[in-house]
């Protein structure tokens, strides 16, 4: 039987998990670059949800500043790679172009939690805030805020892919780049609505990270792996795929690790690796993943 | 830290930075592999810094087999240290192992990790790698038995026997090391096989359709890199005397020696030594001189990365080839410099 | 009119010569859409043979199975008397059958010399370990650097040596498409449109290129092309494709004088 905590620690990271795959393979699908700032973006927030615990409030009243700082963020970096893009640079250049904001965004962090050792006398380095939490039928009220707010925000995203006709214009916009120019979409704007979006969710769920988990400045790196593993688990090009995927590697960090771990202890604290092999397996033996199982099971009817 | 120190202490990290960034630009610039993850082998190579050579010293002088060289280390490190001290050729075997053991090794993960990466297309190719390094990373610092964990592991030095000068040999031997590599990659580049490198770069189907292995070539290349980029590991463990696992970072193993390459000029290793060559003076000068920094409100470590990316922009914005662009040589000069021949 | 011209290529084909690239029942299928469909078609040694037929009819599609770029799901492919039917690209290549590329595929960052040079075979300084010792590989070169020359040459490009390749012309890209085989010393050469593109001054010069390779060296040619209009008096043999299938050969005369297949070719 599998306890309670590690059943919730299992939803908890992976409703976070799914939310920033799918904003990858957003941002990926849009721009074919992949953006290696994209989980330190993610996790910049979660020194706002610290401040804010320290001056006394619920960690909660992050969300919309954390959703603005992701947002904010990501928009700057669309707009300095769309900048090199134009200007004809190759996609390594691009992607160095997001490690100069991952960078800046890494020592951003530390300068800050230098900051918040000296004004409140704390190490800044390393916290958890789940005492800060409180709870709703005797669970941890994060679990609640971070289900219903993946779940309501894959919603809202699909109904706007679906009903508006911004939704419409960027699905033209991530079917083919150069067609839905040529027909008059202003893709500039499209792709920067889109970012900006795709960045305060990543804000958002990262904000919700530390009311469960211990943090660091390192967390990002950390994480990159498992979002990696989830965009590739869900097929590299897919949207839902991706979402799914997030579900996928979040249990088998945690649930299946914990498994193994009762016959080999030592294996609980390889979790994070244990993505990466998945996604070593994926790439070799389903490089289309999910995505692709779907379409031939579709397709084989 | 006297002059002479400062000297030595630049000089042999810009030799282990211009190992790490001509392979870099050896899969680069050259064959146009495009690897995030370099720290891999060099996290490899100290692992195996850190875990064969005090282990073997243990077995030859028969040392307690009740001590254990990571749970015990400052114990067995000392009395290592009094049997080495006196036992040149037994110092020197050890290196010689620990150089051949990694080389091995590396040279193998890097054929092995050919089979997923040439699979992918080049940006998860990048991906796959920088995940990968971190990954290996993870384990490393997870792993007390390996390489000590988080908290590290002393290693041996094999130049005890110089005495007090046990530091400068290892690093006289870093600096002659290096010089042979640069020549090694140097005569590569030089080649006939540094133009077959650079023509897969440019175009694989038309290097398949000219009779090329294109697969072939770029595993070898892999694994090559991989050889002498776990060789920069050993050196840069037995510098440091030793391993942290956790310091081998992305940014420090990773990013550092793509901007050193970049700045320099891709694709062109007299420019990418002159950019290691900048870039580690000024990171060593400002390392060292740390307290010359007193006025920032933060640790000054933390402006390294905000330097590197301003850097980082700068160059991708002004100036992308580099200081020193990639150059074909003329035909003439390619015959009377590299064929020695006069036309 | 044409009939006139026809004789500058004709002089061998009349000649009984062995095959040199025997294609036996070829398909390739592309999801449940056939590129190819049981193509079967020879080509002498020594010969020009033309592959025409309008866009889509899968000329491309066969210069790349027999190269190998693609693997026919059905039938065979001889070359010399070997089996190379689904051998790897760069394999191909070693039984000497080359191809170039419909659209010019330079390696642009390398100078014209350059481009040439890594065409040569069995360069022992292009290994990892002979690259290292430069007295074994340094006459190999210089005979390379003289052939190059002699290619350079042929093809007309010497005042162009030292230019980037991704700084030529279309015409000069054409040409130096042409060089890189010429470089393979092949016994038979794949042209994709080898004149697509080019004046027609310059189409005639390359054609007669061609006929000068295969008189001086006994190069075979198959040639993709659609500018029947020049073309046409320089070769041996005419297949016709359409729509995936052989619907036609022969001589250039018999091929000129059936009517109907112009209105396929202009359908």
């Amino acid at each position: 039987m599998i306890p309670l905590p590690i059943l919730l620690t299992a939803l908890v990271y992976s409703f976070i998990l799914s939310l920033l795959a799918m904003g990858f393979t957003l941002q990926y699908i849009t721009l074919s670059v992949p953006n290696l700032a994209y989980a330190t973006i993610a996790f910049a927030s979660t020194y706002l949800t610290l401040t804010f615990s320290l001056m006394g409030l619920t960690p909660y009243i992050t969300m919309p500043f954390a959703f603005i700082l992701g947002g904010a963020i990501s928009f700057m970096l669309y707009k300095f790679v769309s900048f090199l893009r134009d200007r004809g640079t190759s996609i390594v250049g691009l992607m160095m172009a997001t490690i100069v904001f991952d960078l800046i965004i890494y020592a951003g962090m530390n300068i800050y939690a230098d900051y918040l050792a000296t004004v409140f006398k704390i190490y800044a380095g390393s916290f958890s805030l789940s005492e800060f939490d409180f709870k709703i039928f005797s669970l941890p009220a994060v679990l609640f805020v971070s289900g219903i707010t993946s779940i309501s925000l894959v919603a809202f995203f699909t109904l706007m892919l679906v009903k508006t006709k911004f939704g419409v214009a960027m699905r033209a916009v991530m079917e083919n780049y150069s067609l839905a120019s040529v027909h008059g979409i202003n893709t500039e704007q499209i792709l920067s609505i889109a970012w900006f979006f795709v960045g305060g969710l990543a804000g958002l769920s990262g904000s919700l990270y530390p009311i469960w988990f211990a943090m660091d400045p390192w967390v990002g790196a950390r994480m990159f792996i498992s979002i990696f593993a989830a965009c590739v688990v869900g097929g590299l090009r897919s949207i839902y795929g991706s979402l799914l995927g997030g579900f996928i590697i979040a249990f088998s960090e945690v649930v299946v690790t914990y498994l193994i771990s009762i016959y080999f202890p030592w294996v609980w604290a390889y979790r994070s690796v244990t993505s990466m092999v998945i996604a070593a397996v994926a790439l070799i033996e389903m490089p289309s993943g999910i995505a692709g199982l779907i379409q031939k099971f579709r397709g084989g009817r | 830290m006297s002059l002479i120190d400062l000297i030595m202490d630049i000089i042999t990290f810009f030799c282990i930075y211009a190992i790490i960034t001509l392979s870099l630009n050896f899969q680069q610039g050259y064959t146009g592999i495009f690897n995030l993850g370099l720290y891999f082998p060099i996290i490899v190579g100290a692992i195996i810094t850190a875990y064969l050579p005090g282990r073997l010293a243990m077995i030859v002088y028969g040392i307690d087999s009740k001590l254990d060289f990571s749970a015990n280390n400052a114990v067995v490190v000392s009395i290592l240290r009094s049997k080495l001290s006196s036992d040149p050729l037994m110092s020197v075997l050890l290196l010689a192992i620990t150089l051949a053991v990694v080389a091995l090794t590396c040279y193998v993960l890097g054929f092995l990790s050919a089979y997923p990466a040439l699979k992918l297309p080049a940006d998860y190719l990048a991906l796959f790698m920088l995940c990968a390094s971190e990954s290996l990373r993870v384990i490393g610092m997870q792993t007390d038995w390996l390489a000590g964990g988080v908290m590290g592991i002393t290693i041996i030095n094999p130049f005890w026997w110089l005495g007090g000068f046990s530091y400068y040999g290892m690093s006289v031997f870093t600096i002659l090391a290096t010089v042979c590599i640069i020549l090694l990659y140097q005569r590569m580049c030089d080649s006939p096989l540094g133009r077959l490198l650079k023509s897969i770069r440019e175009n694989e189907l038309t290097a398949e359709s000219v009779g090329k292995n294109v697969n072939g070539i770029k595993r070898t290349t892999l694994a090559f890199s991989f050889m002498i980029l776990g060789l920069a590991g050993v050196l840069h463990a037995f510098m440091m005397g030793a391993v942290v696992v956790g310091g081998y970072t992305r940014v420090d193993f990773s990013f550092w020696p793509w901007l050193m390459m970049i700045i320099g000029g891709t694709g062109n290793n007299i420019g990418v030594f002159l950019g290691t060559f900048g870039l580690v003076i000024m990171r060593r000068i400002m390392i060292v001189g740390k307290h010359y920094f007193w006025f920032l409100p933060f640790n000054v470590v933390w402006f390294e990365p905000i330097l590197l990316a301003i850097m980082l922009m700068i160059t991708l914005v002004f100036r992308p080839e580099g200081i020193l662009p990639e150059k074909s040589p003329s035909i003439k000069d390619y015959v009377r410099r590299v064929l020695k021949l006069e036309s | 009119m044409v009939s006139q011209t026809l004789s500058v290529g004709q002089n061998l084909s009349s000649k009984e010569s062995r095959p040199l690239l025997i294609i036996d029942n070829v398909s390739k299928r592309f999801g449940s859409f056939y590129a190819l469909q049981n193509i079967s078609l020879t080509v002498p040694e020594k010969s020009i043979v033309l592959l025409i037929g309008p866009n889509g009819s899968g000329k491309t599609t066969l210069i790349n199975c027999i190269s190998g770029v693609y693997k026919p799901d059905d039938g065979k492919i001889f070359f010399n008397g070997k089996d190379i039917t689904g051998m790897p690209v760069h394999d191909v290549v070693k039984t000497g059958l080359v191809r170039s590329f419909q659209v010019p595929a330079p390696f642009k960052r390398l100078n014209v010399a350059e481009n040439l040079l890594v065409c040569g075979q069995n360069n022992p300084g292009e290994g990892f370990l002979g690259s290292l010792n430069r007295q074994r590989w340094r006459f190999f070169e210089k005979g390379q650097v003289e052939r190059m020359f002699k290619v350079l040459k042929t093809i007309g490009l010497e005042d162009k040596v030292d230019t980037l390749a991704g700084e030529l012309s279309g015409g000069q890209l054409k040409l130096l498409e042409l060089g890189r085989l010429l470089m393979m010393n092949p016994r038979m050469m794949l042209l994709d449109e080898p004149i697509g593109g080019v004046n027609p001054v310059l189409a005639n010069k390359i054609l007669s290129h061609i006929i000068d390779i295969r008189n001086e060296f006994g190069t075979s040619f198959m040639i993709v092309e659609h500018r029947l209009d020049i073309v046409m008096k320089y070769v041996d043999y005419v297949y016709v494709l359409s729509k995936g299938n052989l619907i036609a050969s022969g001589t250039p005369t018999d091929i000129v004088e059936r009517k109907e297949l112009y209105d396929v070719y202009l359908a």
